[in-house]
Order: C-alpha cells, then sequence, then structure tokens
C-alpha cells in the first residue's frame, strides 16, 4: 500500500485531534469532508443524500477514533468506514443487491471537491432526542461554544459530569444517526 | 445543521480521547458470561454427580475449550475494528480443522466393537444444541462489547464473538457432559462451537451494525 504524502499529513492530524487539539481536529475533519463529499458524490449520491453520508461519516470518525490504530494508513481507514456507511445506507433503505466495489482507497478519497450540498436531515434535530443533560451539555459546550467551566457554572453540574454527559452523548448521537429511517420514508412512519 | 458547523460542534473542546475500552469490555463480557452460564447449569441440569473424582477429566475438556477460545478470541478483538483482515479467523478454522483430524486419529486407536460409543457417547450428542444455549449470557455480552468498537465485516465478526461465546459455552457445559472419550469431545464440542459461530455470523449483521 502506498502511504501518501497526504496521508501523513492527515495522520498527524488525526493523533494531534485524539490528543485533545480540537485545531487539528477540525482542520482533519474539513479535508476529510472535502474528500468524502467527493467519494459519496462519484458513487452516485444526490448532493443532500451524499452530504448526509459526509456527515455521518464524519461522525463516526470522530466519535470511533479511539479504536483508530496508528500503525494503519489514515485515508484507508477513513475509507473503510465511508464505504460501511454507504453499504448501511443500502442496507437501510433496503436495496438488495447492490454492490459496492472494494477500491482502492488512496485513488477512491483522491477526488477534487464538488459544492457542499444541504443535508436531507438535521443532525441538530437528532439532539432533542438525547436525555435532557447530555442534550444540554452539547448545546452549551459544541453548539454555543461555550468552555466547559462555562456550561458548568451556567448548570451548576460540576466540569467532569458535563464532560462525561458530553461523551456519552455523542456516543449515542452517533447511534441514532445510524438508526435513523431513510428520508424518503419518513412520512409514512 | 450544516457541515462546517457540525465539524466545529465535533471538534470543540472535549480534551484527549480516552483510550477504546474494548478490550476491557471484552474481559468483563467473558468473565459474566462464564458465570451466568454456571449458574443457570446449575438451575438447570446441574453438574455431573462424580465431578470430584473426574475432576481431572472436566478440566482437561475445559482446557480444550479454552485453547479454541484464545484463537476466537484473537479473531473478535481484530475483528471489533476496522480495516479488520479475513485471515484473522484462520486460527479458528485451522483448530477446528486439528480437532477433527485427533478425533479421527483417537478413533482409529479405538477397537473397532467401541468405535461407535467414542465417537457418539452411546446416543445423541446433545452437547452440540447445549452448548450454544449455554453460550448466550456470553454472546450478549460480547455483542454489547462490540457495538463500543468499529467493526465493518459484520458477518465475520460475528461468526468470531460466536465461535468465543461457543467456547465459553463449551467450559461451562463441561461441568455437566457425562462423556470423557477424546474422539467425543474433539468432534462434537468443535461441532457445538461451529454452530454458534454459525449463528452469530447470521445474527452479527444486524446486531452488531453501527
Amino acid at each position: 500500500m502506498a502511504v501518501t504524502g497526504d496521508d501523513q499529513r492527515l495522520r498527524k492530524l488525526m493523533l494531534a485531534g485524539i490528543a485533545g487539539d480540537s485545531q487539528a481536529q477540525t482542520e482533519l475533519l474539513s479535508a476529510l469532508a472535502v474528500r468524502l463529499r467527493s467519494y459519496f458524490r462519484n458513487r452516485g449520491m444526490t448532493p443532500s443524500d451524499g452530504e448526509d453520508l459526509v456527515q455521518e461519516t464524519l461522525i463516526a470518525v470522530h466519535t470511533k477514533r479511539s479504536m483508530y490504530d496508528p500503525a494503519q494508513p489514515l485515508l484507508a481507514w477513513v475509507h473503510a468506514i465511508a464505504r460501511y456507511r454507504l453499504i448501511d445506507r443500502y442496507r437501510r433503505e433496503k436495496k438488495r443487491g447492490v454492490q459496492v466495489p472494494v477500491e482502492d482507497w488512496s485513488e477512491a478519497l483522491a477526488g477534487e471537491a464538488p459544492e457542499a450540498g444541504d443535508p436531507a436531515r438535521d443532525v441538530a434535530r437528532l439532539l432533542d432526542q438525547l436525555p435532557d443533560k447530555q442534550r444540554r451539555s452539547i448545546e452549551l459546550v459544541k453548539l454555543q461554544e461555550k468552555s466547559v467551566a462555562e456550561a458548568a457554572s451556567l448548570t451548576g453540574w460540576s466540569q467532569s459530569d458535563i464532560k462525561v454527559s458530553i461523551h456519552r452523548g455523542m456516543k449515542l448521537l452517533q447511534r441514532l444517526v445510524s438508526d435513523r429511517a431513510p428520508h424518503s420514508q419518513e412520512g409514512l412512519v | 445543521m450544516d457541515t462546517e458547523t457540525l465539524i466545529r460542534a465535533l471538534a470543540r473542546d472535549e480534551g484527549p480521547t480516552p483510550r477504546s475500552q474494548i478490550a476491557a469490555r471484552i474481559a468483563l463480557a467473558l468473565g459474566v458470561g462464564l458465570g451466568f452460564g454456571l449458574l443457570a447449569l446449575s438451575a438447570t441440569l446441574g453438574f455431573r454427580p462424580d465431578l470430584g473424582t473426574a475432576m481431572w477429566a472436566v478440566a482437561a475438556k475445559a482446557l480444550f475449550a479454552a485453547v479454541i477460545g484464545t484463537a476466537g478470541l484473537g479473531a473478535a478483538m481484530h475483528l471489533s475494528r476496522t480495516l479488520a483482515r479475513t485471515r484473522a479467523a484462520l486460527p479458528l478454522l485451522i483448530m477446528g480443522g486439528a480437532s477433527l483430524l485427533i478425533a479421527a486419529i483417537a478413533l482409529a486407536s479405538e477397537m473397532p466393537e467401541h468405535r461407535w460409543a467414542a465417537w457418539t457417547g452411546n446416543g445423541f450428542p446433545w452437547c452440540v444444541v447445549l452448548i450454544p444455549v449455554f453460550s448466550i449470557p456470553t454472546a450478549l455480552g460480547l455483542v454489547w462489547a462490540l457495538r463500543d468498537g468499529a467493526p465493518t465485516r459484520l458477518t465475520l465478526a460475528g461468526a468470531a464473538i460466536g465461535a468465543l461465546s461457543g467456547s465459553v459455552g463449551t467450559i461451562v457445559y463441561a461441568g455437566f457432559c457425562p462423556v470423557d472419550s477424546i474422539a467425543f469431545v474433539t468432534t462434537w464440542y468443535v461441532a457445538g462451537i461451529a454452530l454458534s459461530a454459525a449463528v452469530g455470523a447470521l445474527a452479527g449483521r444486524w446486531l452488531l451494525r453501527w
């Protein structure tokens, strides 16, 4: 397997992100978003469904990053997750017999950037399904960009309480993302 | 929520990522699964009455299951990760094949008139069915453990945790099983573990989704 310079750079960002550098994590996820967008677009997804899958994959990459083994090439790892999310999408939509080819990951995630589409479903709406404490912690820290200390003094919960709630909430959010019904069927349920 | 906002939200202020807990979860699943399996055995079939004098035979059979279990553990650990290789399941297949070979050798060295009894224990080998039953507590725990991982080969990962929980179920069942013949153990115990693995393969696709 050819480990490109790009892979090295992204892998460094990944390891820095795992160590707690949120700047590196932002840079990594943004770089991956561009690649994932063209990955899903090239596999026949509409811009809005493609953007859903980009978001699903980014959430999966983020919440599962403790499972990343630094010995693995990063783009191969991300590609495997993207491919899994794509297969899972087909499975949810019960399209049988769809083949997702196994490709060389270095080519599959190399494409140039298409425009971002609007996601068909809104991650923010999934937040409403979280338990209060987790939802509130995520809203304060992640969306209103307060520090953990500020969130703690606003809610009266301890800082470690907030961190644990965010951690649990993110895991639950990941599960909700993969369990949600396909958009086309939402009106029928 | 647009993707830029999502990225900023994801990356914000989480501090260092804790190490994966998956190994601890698997260990917990194995311990609790073994405990509940033994409880279930003593509440239903009970331990064999001659457990005291047959201690070594029971221990040898449990050890045999544990050896297969180590291959199952290696496969399950590996397949809990993204980018797992199919060949992680190879040691399990090799051990299964080796067991059947041992069964054939053991049978060949028996007197012909004793072969049938040595192979079947003079009856239907119920362990093929009962081993998967006593593996259920472990299997449930392992599903919980692997959902915390990032498996992408769900069928194979399901087969691996089926084989691993089948090995634990076999250790439990060895406390009851009155047949100590080598050919019996190396054939039907392995068949019970293989059946667990097959059920795991079918269920993994659904239960291990994330």
